[in-house]
């Protein structure tokens, strides 16, 4: 879909995953690196945990259907390279701290200059101006202030994170949803803009809108162990089945009352719960915790009673309810659990690239969506280092064979 | 100044010329036409009266009293959207639907995959009414294979694709991620999706279908331990904030009742700044935390000694005294601390917008800026069929005795 498209990736981890969206979506991305190779190749794990150079699966994991470039953009020739490429490109994608790119001259007033059609995204930890805009971070410290952290972990403990980093994945996708607004507005504008993401704001969706509680006077939300407390009442999600772990929703009112009747409908004809339990009136229920008129030891005996039920039932068994009759049940699954799934084997999910650097073929997930009229497309592996330098310096920029050696010694490529 | 924010206001909004019917509902779907809504796209958001969003009953809300129209889920998920009541199943309202897919450029629905069919509504029946049309599908698990019919809640899916390993404490049961993280992460990839699917009909009149499995788009946020599973057999456990880049790296407990601050040192000069701050440079000569990996080894027993730092100081003091000398540091902020972020303040994050029966109400802005047409966030969401009127007699163009009509035979819900 966007195969007319060019797109300058100067990211580091910050922003792997915006090129990449863009990149499926078909345009050519073009990921320019030091001379030598990214900072993030030195990222572990590597491949079969061992040599370093051109193994770190962090790097394979993000950087699909780019090309690659190097180029020392600490030198003024190697930014006369970019200013050209910039000339005939739609979107420069960056995640430097604010003021970085300015400080060389290519700050975006400056390659606006050189191509005002040119959408230049940038993604930061706090956005590009205001009191944080210049604080140190990690993906912990985003989602801390982000609103995120807080909700997470259990209550008589820290709060505690996802292990694999998320925040700026969140802040990548908003980045290139954003690129392509302001490349729709470019269509009739003929204009280009600068894009400002912070991831701060980005993960802040994770919190499912408790940001709002302080301005709405509502109840807080707390983290809890498998689950959260919400006001009063502690709604566990994670629940023990004879084999593992399930996640389930037991909860009430007009929307997700009827779910737990079906579900108690399941449970008394299993014979998990009396008849009064099962006819109880699951819609105006969690009102009547809330108000005091039922009292809150008898939602921890219906959950006593669950917990029991299930614990008495594999996985496999209340996946199997869940599906026949509509019940908020899933199996907790680990990563060899959810490569084994039915559902993503028969979507053909999983794609498998060749990395010719290793000879290793690495599975990765499939297209984010199914598209009728241009299907994503998995075109080639990460780029090696400066895998693309000839193609794209010499075929497509025009720089003779001489001048392209001379770059090579002058080490600007 | 005051020239240029006049210049701005006056600026087309990228995506004024979008119309959208929009079918879905509940958290994962409604957010991606929240986030067009904030860029100019007039969405028309239907509701049933029967069965209403299970968000409305959702909070935060208002001064928290919970109500079908005062939470402020709801309100922020669907700012900026016109609201109309429809009985899918009269015929009346069918003709409305057929008379909005003929004026829309997008319809998107997020029931699971039958229903659409079952109404006469899916993609083949509506591009026979407008054959340019975009038409996104977005449910738990996609549109084919055994667990298509499976729907439910984002942490089903979260559960499926297996995030909930990678929150807990290595010696407890895991606790997942909080409350349906895959409806965090499916929008923004669904933005992405029909900015793209727009940018290609505007330049080819192609319209097309997209099936999004809200799985398949989070999977891709677990890109690194797949790869990393097929490259190295790693199945990934419970590690509570330990981490593979950073050390220390972790939550920890500063004076007051659940008061936290996150810490991580990404190198060498953030991890000696941090002795200096703690006023104990001797521990940086310590061997037992003299370089990353010893670090790694002996990272309880520097929490430890950390904590000790931290338990007595207020949480913005210590963030303030470790960002002062770059250290990565962040209160662990709750959704008070959040509305007080002077840094979210600077960037207008909590927006009041009037309300036909609140009042007013607060939502969120738009996660991302564009620098020349910025994000219009000015109205809540609709309260059920609030729009009724509006839309029939606005954009439809029905005269009274029509609409008279309409209402009266219960197409209106």
């Amino acid at each position: 879909m966007l195969n007319h498209c060019r797109v300058l990736d100067l990211t580091t981890e910050r922003g792997f995953l915006c090129g990449q969206v863009l990149a499926d979506l078909g345009a050519d991305v073009i990921k320019i690196e030091p001379v030598g190779g990214a900072r993030e190749r030195l990222l572990p794990p590597f491949f079969k945990d061992g040599a370093v150079t051109e193994r770190s699966v962090y790097w394979w994991a993000y950087n699909r259907n780019k090309r690659g470039i190097t180029l020392d953009l600490e030198q003024e020739q190697g930014r006369n390279i970019f200013r050209q490429l910039v000339r005939n490109a739609d979107f420069v994608i960056e995640s430097a701290n604010p003021g970085y790119w300015s400080a060389r001259g290519l700050g975006y007033d400056s390659l606006s200059a050189l191509n005002p059609k040119l959408v230049m995204v940038s993604i930061t930890p706090f956005g590009q101006h205001g009191p944080k805009a210049s604080y140190a971070d990690s993906d912990l410290i985003i989602m801390a202030a982000g609103g995120v952290l807080i909700l997470y972990g259990d209550e008589d403990r820290p709060p505690i994170r996802m292990s694999v980093p998320q925040a700026y994945l969140h802040a990548s996708v908003d980045a290139a949803g954003a690129a392509l607004i302001a490349y729709y507005e470019r269509l009739n504008s003929g204009i280009g803009q600068h894009v400002d993401v912070a991831a701060q704001e980005s993960v802040g969706l994770a919190n499912q809108s408790t940001a709002l509680t302080a301005p709405l006077r509502g109840e807080e939300t707390r983290r809890m162990a498998g689950g959260a407390q919400l006001g009063s009442l502690r709604v566990p999600l994670v629940w023990k089945a004879k084999d593992g772990l399930i996640t389930f929703v037991f909860l009430f009112g007009s929307a997700l009352g009827p779910f737990t009747r079906k579900f108690m409908d399941y449970l008394y004809e299993q014979g998990g719960c009396d008849r009064a339990m099962r006819d109880t009136d699951w819609v105006g229920y969690g009102a009547e915790l809330l108000s005091g008129r039922r009292p809150l030891q008898e939602y921890e005996r219906c959950k006593r009673v669950i917990a029991e039920f299930f614990q008495q039932k594999t996985k496999a068994e209340l996946f199997e309810a869940a599906r026949q009759r509509t019940l908020l049940i899933a199996p907790v699954s680990t990563i060899d659990d959810v490569l084994h799934n039915p559902q993503f084997i028969a979507r053909e999910c999983w794609q498998k690239l060749n990395h010719p650097e290793t000879g290793a073929t690495i599975t990765y997930p499939g297209p984010f969506a199914r598209f009728s009229a241009s299907p994503i497309g998995f075109r080639r592996p990460p780029p090696r280092i400066g895998e693309h330098n000839r193609e794209v310096l010499i075929g497509e920029l025009q720089i003779s064979d001489r001048e392209f050696d001379q770059l090579q010694r002058q080490g600007v490529v | 100044m005051a020239s240029k924010e006049a210049g701005q206001l006056a600026a087309r909004l990228p995506l004024e010329d979008v119309k959208i019917l929009d079918f879905m509902w509940v958290l994962a779907g409604p957010g991606i036409t929240r986030t067009l809504a904030d860029y100019g796209a007039t969405v028309v958001r239907v509701e049933s009266v029967s069965r209403t969003d299970p968000v409305r009953t959702v909070g935060p809300f208002k001064d928290g009293k919970s109500g079908s129209e005062s939470s402020g889920l709801w309100a922020n998920n669907n700012a900026g959207k016109l609201g109309i009541t429809l009985d899918l199943s009269t015929p009346g309202a069918r003709t409305i639907v057929l008379d909005l897919v003929r004026w829309a450029d997008v319809v998107c629905e997020a029931f699971s995959p039958k229903a659409m069919r079952a109404w006469g509504l899916d993609y083949e029946s509506l591009r026979q009414v407008k054959p340019d049309l975009i038409m996104l599908s977005t449910c738990l698990m996609g549109q084919s294979g055994p667990l298509s019919q499976f729907a439910g809640f984002g942490n089903l899916a979260a559960a499926l694709c297996g995030f909930y390993y990678l929150v807990g404490w290595p010696d407890r049961q895991p606790s997942g991620p909080f409350s349906a993280y895959t409806d965090y992460i499916a929008p923004r990839f669904g933005v992405c999706a029909l900015m793209a699917a727009l940018i290609h009909r505007r330049l080819t009149g192609e319209g097309q279908y997209i099936d999004q499995a809200q799985a398949e788009s989070a999977l891709q946020f677990l890109a690194l331990p797949i790869a990393d599973f097929t490259a190295n057999g790693r199945n990934y456990e419970p590690v509570a904030n330990r981490d593979l880049y950073c050390a220390p790296h972790g939550v920890y407990a500063a004076a007051g009742e659940d008061r936290w601050v996150a810490i991580a040192c990404r190198t060498e000069q953030e991890w000696l700044a941090l002795c200096a701050a703690m006023n104990v440079p001797e521990l940086a000569a310590d061997a037992r935390f003299s370089t990353f990996k010893a670090r790694q080894v002996n990272c309880d027993e520097l929490d430890r000694i950390i904590n000790q730092w931290t338990c007595r100081l207020d949480a913005h003091e210590i963030e303030r005294l470790l960002q002062a000398r770059s250290v990565p540091a962040h209160v662990v902020q709750t959704a008070v601390d959040l509305y007080q972020d002077q840094q979210l303040q600077h960037r207008k994050h909590f927006v009041e917008v009037p309300h036909p029966e609140l009042g007013t109400t607060w939502v969120e802005n738009s996660r991302f800026k564009l620098s020349r047409t910025p994000a219009r966030v000015e109205r809540a969401a609709p309260t059920l069929g609030q729009h009724n009127q509006y839309v029939l007699e606005q954009i439809l163009g029905y005269d009274e005795v029509r609409i008279a009509e309409l209402v009266s035979s219960g197409a209106l819900g």
